[in-house]
């Protein structure tokens, strides 16, 4: 399948490393990808639910483009939030919803994760998809 | 003794496992998982009836395993579970509703685990019973406050070792505390008796609940045992087959042993399994065991403290090898994961023991738990992960 250049570039990135905990390293570095959701917006609709850790994501429409805030107390979900970022900032609404969660899945990324971990990806990027559908 | 457990022969991530999450469960030596097999292969049948061949050498295997836990734990009964959880709440049906009512005390402590916690609230919503809750004082239960709290008391429900702190409760004064005041007692042992032989009469519980799987037994089955005195006054919770002694259309008869808490076809390969690993933690030191595993865990204890980590673990003598810990600002989910990925296995979150995490004052925990396969290397490996990490978020 082919990708936008930004998620090739990560899928690419990530199969270059043999290492799982340097793939949880370079992982978490995603993490400085995220814009911060600061705490004062956080509530029960940006909050992902069924994640086992507290995470929020919020979508914004800035001159039609899809641009994400987030954030999480486990820097994993933080750099997975990262990941999310490079996926849809920038794109727009038709874009987002062209794609699916299995780039994270040939990056291997989510291989690296335990079931309830790499649900909760699929949860944030169907909440992604749900708000940008909304916003349109 | 880790080449009797077939899974230490795998890698995980690429490194050879380091397991301590055995407070949550242990591994299986290869007897149990033989003898589990074997049963499948070969005698696999219903229990208890048929007269046939197989049914025969089903219901031997099967209650091998009752007569092994009543003589291990000398106890009058030994009501075969599907663990601790199936136990306790098997004395909150088949005994609290028959002897407890409106306006009866129960006494709890902050440090169980959810289970015998929340079928006694269960209990209490719909017979107006009054829960008190003994508080934890330093990692230590407040053995004044309990006292205070026995008055008038009809049940007490103790953890014997916790599963966070790794603590062992002064169950002996806290039994004869209770009997002075006419209560009876449950101990929750499922950390207990992975550790420690205990022997049920001589302790003189009334009731105490433990799994099998937290004592290289199969998961899924677990036992309550029961003394003469508490056996009278329970009635059969669950009705079914196996538990009756004649059924008509007005109504029916019960067997009077421990299968008339046993309603249907019970765990029977499991009960097989238990058997195996009753008998191969026969041959077992346990005392000597866990005084070395004591002694690897307070060293581990002292090192993680060391690196800055808050330890919450007691142990002290008799307690067991759990070091529960946080670091000021790595989350546990990642520190958990970072060890994951060089093959050490620990378990994070709030170990089903909210309210004790609300007491620490923590939402959970990084705990590594020891047994008897661990050694001195397995700690070695642990604390040099523990290093990678802190190197890894610095």
């Amino acid at each position: 399948m082919s990708w936008p250049v930004a998620i090739q570039e990560l899928i690419e990135e990530f199969q270059d490393i043999d290492e799982q905990f340097e793939r949880l390293e370079v992982l978490m570095e995603f993490s400085e990808e995220v814009e911060e959701l600061p705490v004062e917006s956080w509530n029960n609709h940006n909050l992902v639910k069924g994640c086992q850790s507290i995470a929020h994501i919020e979508i914004e429409m800035v001159e039609g483009k899809v641009w994400m805030k987030a954030a999480a107390d486990v820097k994993m979900v933080q750099g997975l939030q990262g990941i999310l970022s490079i996926a849809v900032n920038g794109s727009t609404p038709e874009e987002v919803l062209e794609l699916t969660p299995e780039f994270a899945e040939e990056a291997g990324i989510l291989n690296s994760l335990t079931p309830s971990r790499s649900n909760g990806f699929r949860t944030m990027f169907d909440m992604v998809q749900r708000n940008v559908r909304e916003a349109m | 003794m880790k080449q009797d457990f077939p899974i230490f022969s795998r890698l995980v991530n690429g490194k050879p496992l380091v397991y301590l999450d055995n407070a949550a469960t242990t591994q299986k030596p290869s007897c149990v998982i033989d003898a589990m097999s074997e049963f499948y292969s070969v005698s696999n049948a219903n229990v208890h009836r048929a007269v046939h061949t197989l049914a025969g050498e089903a219901t031997e295997g099967y209650e091998k395993c009752r007569k092994l836990l009543k003589q291990r734990y000398n106890a009058e009964y030994a009501v075969i579970t599907s663990g601790t959880t199936e136990a306790i709440n098997l004395v909150a049906h088949a005994w609290g509703k028959h002897n407890l009512s409106s306006g009866d005390v129960i006494v709890l402590t902050e440090m169980e685990h959810h289970s015998d916690i929340v079928p006694w609230q269960m209990l209490a919503e719909k017979s107006a019973i009054e829960i008190r809750y003994v508080p934890v004082t330093d990692g230590k239960l407040d053995m004044d406050a309990f006292e205070v709290a026995l008055e008038d008391a009809k049940l007490v429900c103790v953890v014997h070792t916790s599963n966070v702190l790794g603590v062992r409760n002064p169950v002996e004064d806290i039994i004869s505390l209770s009997k002075a005041v006419g209560a009876k007692v449950l101990l929750d042992a499922a950390q207990a008796v992975p550790h420690e032989l205990i022997d049920f009469r001589e302790l003189g519980a009334d009731f105490m609940a433990f799994s099998a799987h937290k004592m290289c037994g199969p998961t899924g089955i677990g036992a309550l045992l029961i003394s003469n005195d508490a056996f009278s006054e329970m009635e059969p919770f669950m009705g079914g087959g196996d538990m009756i002694d004649t059924v008509t259309l007005e109504g029916s008869t019960y067997q009077t042993n421990e299968h008339k808490f046993e309603a249907g076809t019970p765990r029977i390969a499991e009960g097989v399994g238990w058997a195996a690993a009753l008998e191969w933690i026969s041959n077992v030191d346990l005392e000597a065991h866990h005084a070395r595993l004591l002694s690897i865990a307070s060293d581990v204890a002292e090192q993680l403290k060391n690196r800055g980590m808050a330890v919450y673990s007691s142990l002290g003598p008799g307690d067991a090898a759990v070091v529960s810990f946080n670091h000021p600002t790595i989350h546990p989910e990642d520190f958990a994961r970072l060890l994951d990925a060089q093959g050490v296995a620990v378990r994070t979150g709030h170990h089903c023991a909210q309210p004790l995490m609300d007491k620490l004052g923590v939402s959970g925990t990084i705990r590594a738990s020891f047994y008897l396969y661990n050694d001195a290397s397995d700690a070695e490996v642990f604390l040099s992960g523990v290093d990678r990490v802190l190197e890894a978020m610095a």
